[in-house]
């Protein structure tokens, strides 16, 4: 196999040969490689399929800002990472990455014939062609196009590998570490300065690790890059991340980083995490991003073996890799011709250089002769032929008018440049400026938007002395005039797009290699009226996606510039977006994903309830038993037996979730008055009373019981999702409305571990565990609250009951609710006590017409709609929602109201969110009249019992509704919502 | 995520303390029954959703849990100042001199 | 029965349990659940504060962020009218008793919040590291000095953060979100 390595060229390193597969062949490479030198060592051009035609394509440049070299980087099961570029990939011993889009194999594929009959693809074809007919789309279309198109399937398998993240802070941030990055780093770490430089390359250096040549104060650039790098580490307060893309920059100098801790490795410790976010919050931000290069813009411009030519500048004294044989050059700038040099240096041959300017610097020409190199100045290449490779390119003279007949050069890769442009990326994330700057042909910063400095390329400085200059300065160094001797010249001009004698419209000359958009598709944008660069960019893709435009953006803008007839400064500048490479889901997600993706509170009871076999559910961020089935039941089976056994002896519950308050001061009683509807100045000391809670606009918030402990202190309950918004709520007004009140607030929540025991022998299980608080019917009446002891625990036990039966409510400190539930678990299977869950709750309550805030209403429901006009303090003068229930529509008639519903088949169990219509004869559209809310099998009654909100329900009382359901309308009967002891008798059994 | 400077903790704060709780400078009405339905429509539901400077409220719930004032620019989502409750609606001018 | 009988029976369960990982004597950075404490969330308007700090002899920190720390007490002043007292259990009766008396003289809120809060002490070298994982505030000791508290949170939970010492840590939160909490710090330091 012929090696393209060159001896002697390249970055100093132990030639260490790691083994490497590429589409299931094995190749050999060196430790240090990338993925892409490696196959530029072994001369594989061709690395895979474009994204819309299924073009071949080769490797385009050597850094991040790859459009074409897009792999799949397979670490095995669930570890294949799509659209890798080949260029950013370390090689490792055993590394496995496959080209991507073609079918069935790269060098054949079957879907290249998009690319034929590309006439019927042009910008805009998908939203045009596939409108009609309608059904086609889920059909035809879409079917195909996703097999078609994509970059790539994606992986089904869970991702196994973790992810980490921490919040950094420094003084000062670094992105980029070359020349001017390291620059700024070794002048802001003079101080005790918190220092952070990221590269998201694996080695410091940037453009300097292809620069041997370079010298800085008289001695080799590498040499001061290896001693600047040795003194960074030293220090304390400087961190030094390699492998770390800054993908965004957001708000107040807050910017995302991507470490990549483990893909470079061939046995990574399964322990550590692939990758870290950091979240780092700078004071000052320096970017040091560097400029990309150009392509140009022709026919067949994406043939593999065409190639940047500082990219091939890279592969040759990075790599130590010959790009090819025989190599043409095709510039419009200065730069390119440093490149020639160099290779023609290491015995490659140049073929020719075409520069498409009519004046060169002359001493680019006479270093060209010294070589025997043949400069073509005014000169275009319009086209390239060959089916996995350049064979040869066709050249033109430029003329006065239009050009010369071609002329076919043979060679074997063709390097180009058309410019460099600055990365300017995150700083238009951070929403700084950008200005004009014609001779650059290019956007560079202008007026800042956070704390934040753009130096050497990316600021359009070039050149390694100005890197450095402006590097130290923005570092806070001392002004220090460096000695720098360098090659580069760092002159050219801007064409957009080249003159050719080929018919425009049969030809394809690239723009956006990722995306697959052409000269042509951006003038087909602006033909069609599209004007904006906004517009054309959504309407061809270009510089969408992954790629963000870095080496397609400008040359894509000055075709439309062209076209609109506009100067490019005027057409503007579509907006960059984070990220600026892709970045992995997991490492958003860092630690938040299996047991950590969100918190799941748990009751101190929760073990009990495990042990018990409960099946749960989550409330909010609690998770709640829902109920305990035993051996072959299923929901409904063990949801009747709960309800039975509490009905008929005891049920005990975990109603710890529930939101607790504690309203303490002076001033409380006045508080709740304007909290709640109801009244509480009378409420006497040891007395509860259940509250409503409405919004300022007349609608119920909230609900729960209230008991007053002391004069001046009250327990207040909310619903267990409700808690935190009410307690929120309430801060609100104490401190905005009514800072004058004497008055705290605490959450207690989860101060009290809360045991509701229901069902006739309540009392007789908690009679001998309490202390202090006498508990006969006369002493401790329904809706009453002491504080006294249970198992020798403080307890606040309050006499309520959700259920309509005999029930209390037993508050002990939570770090006491499992042992003291247990002990009463124990003591209760004389009395068959049955544990039950949220479901049984819901069937309980319902059957005694209870309402749950946020089921039966919803946000628009008024306390008359409700049903609840006795819960509102008539008397009162005001309290957060009262003059609303005045509101001309909460009075008007026909609002829909809170009913009980009976089916007439007393064995359908309704379900809940139905709608409900007046009669069932209607043509469809039915007008509906209301829904059902709540609905359950009530084992207690032997039928199913309902309640819903419907239009003026009270008065059809007795009158059928209907529930038009799939297959059958079901009537049922309205009525009251109180289907099981109207009276209340159950609650005094003694 | 934007930094907050709580005027109660006289420290920028990261965002993930704060919840966002609507447009300042809006009184519930000493006695609501006295005011007509428009009112008091008024009160409930209209409001400014200004472009440009915006008076409005936080609360550094996950802080020191009080709500206060900020004025913001929602054209460029800069805090330009906050200020306790209670305190002044502040003028343009002194907008401009504290965003220094 | 008396309740003696019932109360020996009874076992404390602060419903959290570490991981080895995090208990470990490693010198970098360790986690150790603090046992059962008496809380009280102490309200009083500033007004009322020198009179509350002088009738119970305590040594209210007067501005939010800061802490007195006492052998059986610690006092945080997490808001401008709250200030969070920690002591140990027997205190925390006498410091109750106390409270009651003294609200019908001043007027000032306490609530028992003993149960509500669980606490760590996170200390070793690389606390501070572990803490940032998914705490955003800055805890170098120029920004974050011994002495200071303050309410935060970490990820999607809210803890409240006392430094004890440069490299010594006191998180309180609440007991539900306390599982999550440990769980995030073993993810953490397991992957270093």
């Amino acid at each position: 196999m012929t090696t393209f390595r060159r001896q002697g060229r390249g970055r100093p390193r132990q030639e260490k040969t790691v083994r490497f597969s590429f589409d299931g062949k094995e190749y050999a490479g060196v430790e240090g490689d990338t993925l892409a030198s490696a196959l530029l060592a072994n001369g594989v051009h061709l690395v895979g399929r474009s994204f819309k035609y299924h073009r071949p394509r080769g490797i385009l440049s050597a850094g991040s800002e790859e459009a074409n070299a897009l792999v799949a980087f397979d670490r095995g099961p669930g570890r294949v990472t799509l659209n890798v570029r080949a260029t950013t990939l370390d090689l490792y011993e055993g590394l496995t990455a496959r080209s991507q889009n073609y079918w069935p194999s790269l060098k054949f594929d079957i879907t290249e014939i998009n690319d034929k009959f590309s006439a019927l693809f042009p910008a805009g074809f998908y939203n045009k062609t596939f409108m009609w007919p309608k059904s086609f789309w889920d059909w035809v279309y879409e079917p195909f196009i996703r097999r078609a198109a994509g970059l790539g399937p994606a992986p089904s398998e869970p991702d196994p590998d973790h992810y980490t993240s921490a919040y950094d802070h420094c003084e000062v941030l670094i992105v980029g570490a070359g020349p001017a990055g390291i620059a700024a780093a070794l002048a802001a770490s003079e101080s005790s300065a918190r220092v952070i430089i990221a590269d998201e390359q694996a080695e410091f250096g940037g453009s300097l690790l292809s620069m041997p040549e370079a010298a800085i104060d008289g001695a080799p650039a590498w040499q001061w890059l290896e001693s600047g790098l040795e003194t960074l580490r030293s220090r304390d307060n400087v961190t030094l991340l390699p492998r770390t893309t800054v993908f965004g920059y957001y708000h107040d100098n807050f910017l995302g980083l991507a470490q990549s801790l483990t893909d470079h490795m061939s046995e990574p410790d399964p322990k550590e995490p692939r990758e870290c976010l950091h979240k780092v919050r700078a004071a000052k931000v320096i970017l040091a991003t560097g400029a990309i290069e150009r392509p140009l813009v022709f026919a067949d411009n994406d043939l593999p073996g065409i190639m940047l030519a500082s990219s091939a500048q890279t592969y040759l004294n990075r790599y130590g890799v010959a790009v090819g044989d025989n190599a043409a050059i095709f510039t419009t700038h200065d730069s390119a011709y440093i490149a020639a040099f160099d290779l023609s240096d290491a015995n490659i041959r140049i073929a020719a250089i075409i520069d498409a300017r009519a004046t060169v610097d002359t001493r680019l020409i006479e270093e060209a002769k010294k070589r025997g190199i043949e400069v073509r100045a005014e000169s275009v290449v319009t086209g390239a032929v060959g089916r996995f490779r350049v064979k040869r390119i066709r050249v033109n003279r430029v003329l006065a008018s239009g050009v010369s007949a071609p002329e076919m050069i043979d060679c074997d890769t063709l390097l180009v440049c058309g410019g460099w442009t600055p990365s300017v990326h995150l700083w238009s994330h951070s929403k700084g400026t950008l200005k004009w700057k014609s001779e650059l042909g290019a956007y560079v910063p202008d007026r800042p938007n956070e704390n934040v400095i753009c130096v050497g390329a990316c600021n359009g400085e070039f050149g390694l002395k100005r890197a450095l200059e402006t590097g130290a300065s923005a570092g806070g160094g001392a002004a220090r005039l460096l000695e720098v001797k360098e090659d580069c010249g760092w002159s050219g001009e801007v064409f957009g797009a080249l003159p050719t004698d080929r018919n425009e419209t049969r030809i394809k000359a690239f723009v956006d290699f990722q995306n697959d958009v052409t000269a042509k598709d951006i003038k087909l944008a602006v033909r069609e009226g599209f004007k904006s660069i906004e517009h054309v960019k959504r309407y061809t893709t270009a510089g969408m996606a992954t790629d963000q435009g870095k080496t397609s953006n400008l040359n894509g803008l000055q075709i439309a510039s062209n076209a609109l007839a506009r100067p490019v400064e005027q057409v503007g500048l579509t907006t960059f977006r984070p990220p600026y490479t892709p970045t992995t889901f997991g490492v958003l997600a860092g630690a938040q994903s299996g047991d950590t993706f969100d918190v799941t509170r748990k009751t101190p009871i929760d073990p009990w309830a495990v042990s018990a076999g409960a099946v749960f559910e989550p409330v909010s961020l609690w998770r709640r038993a829902r109920y305990f089935p035993q051996t072959g039941e299923d929901m409904y089976a063990a949801v009747a037996r709960e309800c039975k056994a509490t009905r008929e002896s005891l049920g005990i519950f975990d109603a710890t979730t529930l939101g607790k308050v504690e309203v303490v001061g002076p001033d409380a009683s006045e508080f709740m008055n304007r909290m709640y509807t109801n009244p509480w100045a009378k409420l006497g000391v040891g007395r509860c009373r259940y509250g409503l809670m409405l919004r300022e606009d007349g609608y119920i918030m909230d609900d729960g019981v209230v008991g007053r402990l002391a004069n001046d202190r009250f327990h207040v309950t909310t619903t267990t999702g409700g808690a935190p918004r009410v307690l929120s709520m309430m801060e609100d007004y104490l401190q905005t409305e009514w800072p004058d009140l004497d008055v705290w607030l605490t959450s207690i929540t989860e101060q009290w571990a809360v045991i509701a025991l229901n069902g006739p022998n309540a009392r007789k299980l908690i009679e001998p565990f309490v202390d202090g608080i006498d508990l006969s019917q006369e002493a401790f009446p329904h809706m009453a609250a002491r504080e006294g002891r249970i198992c020798g625990i403080e307890t606040r036990l309050f006499r309520v009951s959700f259920s309509g039966e005999l029930g209390f409510e037993i508050n002990v400190p939570a770090h006491y609710g499992l042992t003291i539930w247990r002990k009463l678990y124990e003591a209760g299977r004389e009395f068959n006590i049955t544990p039950y869950g949220t479901e049984t709750m819901h069937v309980l309550r319902a059957e005694k017409g209870f309402i749950i805030v946020g089921q039966d209403t919803d946000g628009t429901v008024t306390p008359d709609d409700a049903g609840m006009s006795w819960a509102i303090g008539n008397k009162k003068l005001d309290f957060v929602g009262k003059r609303s229930l005045e509101r001309p529509d909460i009075v008007a008639n026909g609002r829909k109201q809170l009913v009980g519903l009976l089916t007439a088949d007393p064995n359908f169990v309704l379900e809940e969110g139905a709608q409900i219509v007046a009669s069932p004869g209607q043509a469809i559209p039915m007008k509906m009249v209301g829904h059902v809310t709540s609905s359950y099998w009530s084992e207690t009654l032997g039928r199913s019992i309902a309640m819903a909100l419907v239009k003026d329900g009270r008065s059809l009382e007795g009158e059928s509704i209907y529930v038009p359901m799939p297959g059958a309308t079901i009537e049922a009967k309205v009525g009251s919502t109180v289907f099981y002891d109207p009276e209340g008798e159950r609650l005094n059994v003694i | 995520m934007i930094l907050i400077r709580c005027p109660y903790c006289d420290e920028q704060r990261p965002e993930v303390e704060f919840v966002y709780a609507g447009e300042a400078h809006i009184s519930r009405p000493q006695n609501p029954n006295l005011l007509s339905d428009d009112e008091w429509a008024e009160y409930l539901f209209i409001r400014k959703n200004a472009r440009g400077v915006h008076y409005e409220r936080w609360v550094h719930a996950h802080g020191c849990a009080r709500y206060f004032n900020a004025a913001r620019n929602t054209v460029t989502d800069k805090i330009l100042m906050t200020y306790k409750t209670g305190e002044p609606k502040p003028s343009v001018e002194e907008i401009a001199e504290a965003a220094k | 029965m008396s309740s003696n009988q019932h109360s020996n029976e009874l076992t404390i369960d602060q419903g959290v349990v570490l991981a080895p990982v995090l208990t470990g004597a490693s010198h970098e950075v360790s986690v150790v659940l603090v046992p059962e404490r008496a809380r009280f969330s102490l309200r009083v308007k500033p007004s009322n504060l020198k009179a509350l700090s002088e009738a119970s002899e305590l040594d209210l920190p007067e501005k939010i962020g800061a802490s007195t720390l006492a052998s059986s007490t610690k006092i945080l002043c997490l808001g401008p009218d709250e200030r969070l007292v920690v002591s140990d259990v027997t205190s925390g009766g006498t410091l109750r008793r106390m409270f009651a008396e003294l609200s019908s003289q001043i007027s000032f809120s306490y609530a028992d919040i003993s149960h509500r809060n669980v606490a760590f002490e996170i200390s070793g070298a690389r606390a501070v590291k572990l803490l940032n994982t998914g705490c955003p505030l800055d805890l170098c000791l120029r920004a974050f000095p011994v002495g200071k508290c303050t309410r935060t949170v970490f990820e999607h939970a809210e803890i409240t953060l006392l430094r004890e010492g440069e490299y010594r840590f006191y998180v309180e939160l609440w007991r539900s979100f306390a599982p999550y909490f440990v769980r995030l710090l073993e993810k953490a330091v397991k992957s270093r």
